[in-house]
């Protein structure tokens, strides 16, 4: 069975996870998910039809918590760290 | 003062007790060591000396107006560099976070403090937690304590060194598919991953969030429980956190009830392959504990040798989004990244991240992309369910399942690092447990002076910490002096 990661491919995902890659980052990388995806062809042998899928880690229910105000902990926090701020706003480049 | 390399959490309060030494002369012992020795061996990726002494200060203050003392009073810690102390560094061992400044203390961090202990700093792990060798650190290194060519074992290898090598009494790592058990195997130390959902994980970089746990490195299981005991609880900032009510067993097991345990044995995990002193140390293991009267089952558990596949499939999922966030646009951004937003995005982002996260940022959009999805992502939560039925299935029949914590003792630095997929197997026994969200301890096995750490795994019931850390006690009972 050929690969359903060919070059074409990864330079897809490349734009998809937003990652500039190097030519040989993307040589490597059309190599290790070639391999690891021939790995992956196991899991066809088993027949998961009638098997729900198990979507998180815990099999616990959901519970809510009472519909009350409160104060945040960290409420303000990270600004410090942003890279750029102008006259106490976080400044970005433009979106458009 | 007894050897760092041997102090245990008890050993710290019986000696701040007597008098022996004060929280101080402890701390400071701890820095004078790390300073020696971890020049070989690289643990560490920050120390904060100043915000320990205070603390330590604190604990010398509460002896002296003789209040009573906390549970972790002056017990110098170690912190996997994944989790966020407020006003420190936590860069998760990737050039992308390189001069982030924490913004708040994790829950977890929040109760050791609240329990007296004294963090000594942040150790170091494979970039984001994904690895099992620690060589996937973007700043350095970290080498065996027992053998400076080998591995720590990762990802949390500088939390395990540190402990090993008497720069720490104890330590948190994360645990996403075996990074606490196996670099406690391959370091001879005590490692639990915890039960899915009875730890916050509020403040931890994440990884994959359906399998994430925050555990302690130990030198005891003893010791292990005290941990826990501290950083367990239900917490408002994660939803997945659970109110469990673990009562006196966890700390005070009764060893009636321990030896009353059945383990089962599942045949899966006992396979060639299996490095045979790994084979030797772990029979000989279980025959100690079944000296002590604990009795034991073979059981299967069918669906183990799929697990790996379906690992590698929902962890490059859950990766890929939680690692969109690094954008440089928040966080920290990257010398001579600038340009459009778009141009912003695409440079922080392939000059920040390693070669491992970029492999599995990329396995993970590719497995959650148009026309594959069905094939891969949802197949493999499919194959997550059976690996959780086998384990509910076994544990009808027994209390506790008992396996080698890892295939081989440590290897040598360099021989698995161009190998993703032979890196990759180094965790097949400690993947099936967090796929399942289950509770497990690697217990270092007895051993002769001079041989490789080699750990066995105890699996227990969801919630059932208390079981698992009560049979370790008891090996341990028996075995060290």
């Amino acid at each position: 069975m050929s690969s359903p990661i060919t070059k074409a491919t990864i330079a897809h995902l490349a734009n998809l996870t937003r990652l500039q890659l190097t030519p040989a980052e993307e040589e490597r990388l059309l190599h290790d998910l070639q391999k690891i995806l021939k790995h992956f062809e196991e899991l066809s042998a088993l027949d998961t039809t009638s098997v729900p899928p198990m979507t998180g880690g815990t099999v616990a229910r959901n519970v809510f918590r009472d519909d009350a105000g409160g104060e945040s902990t960290n409420r303000g926090a990270g600004k410090e760290g942003f890279p750029e701020t102008k006259d106490g706003y976080l400044k970005i480049p433009g979106v458009f | 003062m007894e050897p760092l390399s041997s102090l245990t959490i008890k050993g710290v309060r019986t000696g701040l007790l007597a008098k022996k030494f004060s929280a101080l002369e402890l701390a400071q012992a701890f820095f004078q060591n790390i300073k020696k020795a971890d020049k070989n061996i690289g643990a560490y990726l920050s120390l904060d000396e100043e915000d320990a002494i205070k603390a330590a200060k604190a604990t010398a203050l509460m002896i002296a107006n003789g209040e009573k003392l906390l549970p972790l009073s002056g017990v110098p810690l170690a912190i996997k560099d994944n989790m966020l102390v407020k006003g420190g560094p936590a860069t998760a061992a990737s050039k992308i976070l390189k001069g982030y400044k924490s913004s708040y203390d994790a829950t977890v961090i929040t109760k050791l403090k609240a329990a007296g202990a004294v963090i000594l700093g942040k150790t170091n792990l494979d970039e984001f937690a994904m690895g099992s060798s620690t060589e996937n650190s973007a700043f350095q290194k970290t080498k065996n304590p027992h053998d400076p060519t080998r591995v720590p074992g990762g990802s949390s290898g500088g939390s395990a060194a540190a402990v090993a090598g008497g720069m720490a009494v104890a330590a948190l790592g994360s645990d996403t598919g075996g990074s606490i058990r196996q670099p406690a195997a391959l370091c001879g130390v005590v490692g639990l991953k915890t039960t899915y959902g009875s730890v916050s994980r509020n403040g931890i970089i994440a990884l994959a969030s359906s399998l994430d746990q925050v555990g302690p490195f130990a030198k005891t299981s003893e010791d292990a429980a005290r941990m826990f005991d501290v950083i367990r609880g239900v917490d408002t900032m994660d939803s997945t956190s659970t109110a469990v009510d673990y009562g006196p067993d966890l700390l005070e097991p009764k060893p009636e009830n321990i030896k009353n345990l059945v383990v089962g044995l599942p045949h899966e995990y006992f396979v060639d392959g299996l490095d045979p002193k790994v084979a030797g140390a772990v029979r000989d293991a279980i025959k100690v504990l079944e000296s002590l009267g604990v009795h034991f089952k073979e059981i299967s558990l069918p669906h183990t040798k799929y697990a790996l596949s379906c690992y590698y499939i929902i962890l490059p999922a859950e990766a890929s989004s939680n690692l969109a966030r690094f954008d440089g646009i928040r966080y920290a951004r990257l010398p001579g990244v600038d340009g459009s937003l778009s141009d912003i995005y695409f440079k922080q982002k392939g000059l920040g991240f390693g070669a491992e996260p970029k492999r599995r940022m990329m396995l993970g959009a590719f497995v959650l992309s148009s026309g594959y999805y069905d094939a891969y992502y949802d197949k493999a939560q499919r194959v997550r369910t059976l690996i959780a039925r086998d384990f509910e299935d076994a544990f009808r029949d027994v209390d506790v399942i008992l396996t080698p914590t890892t295939p081989t003792p440590a290897f040598k630095l360099g021989e698995k690092a161009s190998d993703p997929l032979a890196m990759y197997l180094s965790d097949i026994f400690t993947i099936p447990v967090n796929l399942a969200g289950l509770p497990a301890v690697s217990i270092p096995t007895a051993q002769k002076a001079g041989d490789l750490p080699i750990g066995f795994q105890l699996i227990g019931k969801h919630f059932r910490e208390a079981d698992i850390l009560g049979l370790g006690r008891l090996y341990e009972g028996s075995t060290r002096d």
